[in-house]
């Protein structure tokens, strides 16, 4: 019967969009935009929205999240804001609100352009919606289908930037909305780029977010992304995030989860489409309340001699649940092939559940790969060993949680960023055992 | 000169199947095809008592109802199962006391594959229950076992002499609505193992049971029911081999073990059907629903497995840990070459406070060989202290094979501590140079490394099996290596 319930509560935000695809106004798409929106909102239209039946979803319901009677495609707003979430941080501000761009930015080597304008060229066919695997991933092709707002970033051959780029999504929740925001980020030859992206929210009433960023990192390109997503509990932020790599290219993602955001969904996928990539994969999610986190991340090594490293941590208090999904994959061809994965869990609370599931399918023989997976608790010896020292029971557990961030927190190469996260862990920490 | 390493490599990994013969002995064979008139057929034919009859027929009902399993990351052969006969049992009703009665041609065959039922008394410690094809035709030992009040007989005979141990425990662990061929299991099983072991009794000896596939296009259909009662130890040995043939033969069996009170049981296999020849044609579908559960507190099962058969061997030997400070071992090596698959791995449920597992898998793929370990560790919420260590290898032989590793680990109690770990490679080239500098040939070598890789598992086999074992692994590997 409650399913029944559900059933007919998500067909309603699905028939919505069903019935926007066919008014919506087609005549400023080009016509390869077109034709990949038309393939997208076929598949969405056959998938619906996900199901715990899908083995991608099973353990994450977003049924009881679609519920509310969503506003679908918000416009942009003019009310100004300008606040900075991280302090000192030095870098070249963009200010996203409900995903659109508002004011001109001007950064040397890098050209951002909001998505309408950078649409009226075709190079981009080569670019947008190429990799992403719209098929399999329901909430990626709704997005394909609808976006409207968002940026493009292109750098120029050989171009070294000198600060970072940090993006701050506004989202405007005065009432009700579902926002789809489009991010494509195009790395030349040569370039280096560090893009931090933080997310504030106006308002609270339910928010849903569902973005797509594309990041192709040419040769001998440097991108490194950071996904800050610290949001209100009003916020359910689903994110796909597919990387492809060319050949000699670095690539760095970093992503720090923290509450109190209802469902934070992020599905990370790197094609390694080159030799001799290298690429960092590093994540903590520190989840409280009724916090639902839940990461796949996928990468998939087609050509030979690349390195692949990826390090997520996950803390868990309350009645939170987090999901950990990581799959390497090893094609025949790409022999040399160093992949490694390792996913340790901490569980704070009896109420909260976690669920890992480091997988690995490898074809090739010559190969080095590993993974590695734990739950557990705090280690009651050193626990013991601090209580000795005269360090109480909560400041106690307090430092040997931030020990146990330190492996992620540490890799951050930006200290303003790296700063930042570690005071919210101390504070939410505090927080926890008050 | 030396035989370079292709060359052995293309003789090894072409080998074929040592043990493929069949013999001719006349069947009591049921007419093709699955409806509810065999169902009825192998129940009267067994005579068993109309609740048997109608589980089985609850159990063809949830076979019609469930979907083909579609998650496997391998395709799924399409099974006409009204293709295949459900009901083969030789001729010759008589109960054998003595070997001398026994058909000639079936101990010859015994004799072919290495367990000559004559000598079988001689050797020490090992009670044989010989299911050929599916009608257990000799069980010795009856009478050391009868002395200690332990039960070692066919299903068939236990239903009709402890229909009550049967009625309590069949399908008390697996249920008929399972899984599709946990469901088909229990609709036509033909025959099986069936184990009691009374309070407080340490079985004396080995319990082993050979199973063999015998006749063209008849699944075997075993069930074995293994039931330890309080402060019991029984250790079970299972072994297969199976002739050859051209047309893919499909075995779902179900084991399902009951551990009470601090009781133990140790159940061992060693697979070595026939894979199909090395363009992966014929073979046999080993789909096998294995799960045993911890009953009472303190209560222990290990499950020991050496896989080199079969072209599709699909099988997850579980253990629900539901008594407080029960264990449960999962150890596993499976080695696959040519075209076969193996999917298997297991799951362990921790549902007392305490409880312990350990998984420790092996995979060796060679060839096209496709080798998934796939596991479950679920700790619920009351299992306090729950405790599991996870090790799964891979060793990749050949750039053509394949190794995966799917496991699901969910914890819903802080205090539990669960590891898992795994990691794939291939044979190190500085291990074999240093064995060769010692003049060890590089064939030796890897079976050297091999045979060390496998070690943690093999350890764990019985004696008798541990011999079989190893010759099994050295026959199957040792040569494919280059």
């Amino acid at each position: 019967m409650i399913n029944a319930i559900k059933m007919t509560t998500t067909t309603s935000l699905y028939d919505q969009f069903i019935a926007l695809y066919r008014e919506k106004e087609k005549v400023q798409d080009n016509r390869w935009l077109t034709s990949i929106r038309d393939t997208a909102f076929e598949s969405f239209s056959e998938k619906g929205f996900p199901t715990t039946k899908m083995e991608e979803w099973r353990f994450t319901n977003v049924a009881p999240f679609l519920k509310e009677d969503f506003r679908l495609q918000p416009g942009g707003t003019s009310s100004l804001l300008r606040q900075n979430i991280i302090p000192s941080l030095d870098a070249y501000e963009i200010v996203l609100k409900n995903g659109m761009l508002n004011e001109d930015v001007s950064i040397p080597g890098v050209k951002v352009t909001p998505l309408r304008t950078a649409l009226k060229n075709d190079d981009l066919k080569t670019y947008l919606g190429k990799h992403t695997p719209l098929k399999k991933n329901p909430f990626a092709a709704l997005n394909t289908a609808f976006f409207e707002n968002g940026i493009v970033i292109e750098t120029e051959k050989n171009a070294i930037g000198d600060k970072p780029l940090h993006i701050t999504h506004v989202y405007y929740a005065e009432e009700a909305v579902f926002i789809q925001p489009r991010i494509l980020v195009i790395a030349h030859r040569g370039s280096k780029i560090e893009i931090v992206e933080s997310v504030t929210v106006i308002g609270d009433k339910p928010l849903f977010v569902n973005s797509v960023t594309e990041c192709y990192v040419a040769e001998n390109a440097q991108v490194d992304q950071y996904n800050l997503q610290i949001a209100p509990a009003n916020a359910h932020l689903v994110h796909f995030n597919q990387v492809v790599q060319q050949g000699n290219s670095l690539y760095n993602n970093y992503n720090y989860i923290l509450p109190d955001a209802a469902l934070v969904r992020n599905n990370l996928h790197l094609d390694l489409n080159g030799s001799n990539t290298e690429s960092h994969l590093f994540g903590l999610y520190l989840a409280g309340n009724q916090q639902l986190t839940d990461i796949h991340t996928t990468v998939n090594h087609l050509f030979p001699n690349c390195f692949s490293n990826e390090l997520y941590k996950g803390v868990l208090l309350d009645n939170s649940r987090s999901v950990f999904s990581g799959r390497i994959y090893v094609a025949q061809d790409a022999q040399k092939t160093n992949a490694f994965q390792q996913n340790n869990n901490i569980l704070l609370s009896n109420k909260a559940i976690v669920d890992s599931k480091p997988q690995l399918e490898i074809f090739a023989d010559d190969v080095k790969c590993s993974h590695g997976s734990t739950v557990g608790s705090i280690n009651k010896e050193a626990l013991f060993y601090l209580h000795t020292r005269g360090i109480g029971e909560i400041a106690a557990r307090n430092l040997m949680v931030q020990a146990f961030a330190f492996d992620v927190t540490n890799k951050i190469q930006i200290p303003a960023v790296r700063e930042y996260i570690e005071k919210r862990i101390i504070h939410k920490m505090a927080e926890a055992y008050d | 000169m030396a035989k370079n390493s292709a060359d052995i490599l293309e003789e090894y990994s072409d080998k074929e199947y040592e043990y493929g013969f069949v013999t001719d002995i006349e069947m009591d064979i049921a007419p093709k095809g699955l409806n509810e008139d065999i169902i009825r057929f192998i129940s009267a034919k067994k005579g068993e008592p109309q609740w048997l009859l109608e589980w089985r027929l609850k159990g063809y009902e949830a076979f019609l109802k469930q979907p083909d399993p579609h998650w496997q990351n391998f395709e799924f052969p399409q099974i006409d199962f009204q293709d295949i006969s459900y009901y083969a049992a030789p001729r010759t009703k008589a109960k054998y006391k003595d070997m001398n009665e026994v058909d000639p041609e079936l101990i010859a065959t015994f004799e072919k594959l290495g367990i000559p039922l004559s000598e079988q008394k001689i050797l020490a410690g090992v009670a044989v229950d010989a299911v050929f094809d599916s009608v257990s035709v000799a069980t010795t030992f009856q009478e050391t076992l009868k002395e200690h009040g332990i039960i070692f007989s066919s299903v068939s005979k236990a239903v009709q002499e402890h229909p009550e141990l049967i009625q309590k425990y069949l399908g008390s662990v697996v249920p008929y609505s399972d899984n599709k061929f946990a469901a088909l299991n229990s609709a036509v099983f033909s025959d099986g193992s069936f184990v009691y072991i009374p309070k407080g009794v340490r079985c004396p000896m080995e319990l082993s049971t050979y199973f063999r596939i015998n006749s063209g296009n008849t699944g075997q259909f075993e069930r074995t029911l293994i039931i330890a009662d309080e402060g019991s130890y029984v250790s079970y040995l299972e072994g297969c081999t199976a002739p050859k043939r051209d047309e893919n033969q499909m075995h779902a069996a179900v084991v399902e073990l009951v551990a009470l009170e601090n009781a133990e049981i140790k159940y061992s296999t060693v697979q070595n059907w026939y894979p199909g020849d090395k363009d992966g044609k014929g073979g046999i579908y080993n789909f096998v629903t294995k799960r045993g559960v911890c009953r009472g507190a303190n209560a222990k099962i290990s499950w020991t497995q050496v896989e080199t058969g079969s072209a599709i061997t699909w099988k997850y030997p579980s253990v629900i840990l539901r008594g407080d400070h029960s264990s449960g071992e999962f150890y596993s090596v499976a080695v696959t070459k040519n075209k076969q698959i193996a999917d298997t791995g297991t799951k362990m449920f921790h549902i007392g406070k305490g409880t312990k597992s350990r998984i420790i898998s092996k995979g060796i793929s060679a060839g096209e060989g496709q080798n998934s370990y796939r596991g479950l560790v679920n700790v619920g919420s009351k299992a306090e202290n729950a405790r599991n260590f996870t090790q799964c290898d891979s060793l990749l032989i050949g750039d053509r094979c394949g190794a995966h590793t799917f496991p699901y680990i969910e914890s819903k109690n802080r205090t539990a501590t669960i590891e898992h770990e795994a990691t794939t490679s291939k044979i190190g080239e500085d291990q074999i140079f240093y064995l060769n500098q010692r003049g060890i040939d590089t064939e030796k070598a890897v079976a050297l490394i091999v045979n060390g890789y496998a070690k943690e598992v093999l350890n764990q086999l019985p004696m008798e099996f541990a011999v079989e074992a190893q010759k099994l692994l050295s026959i199957t590997l040792e040569g494919s290596v280059g």
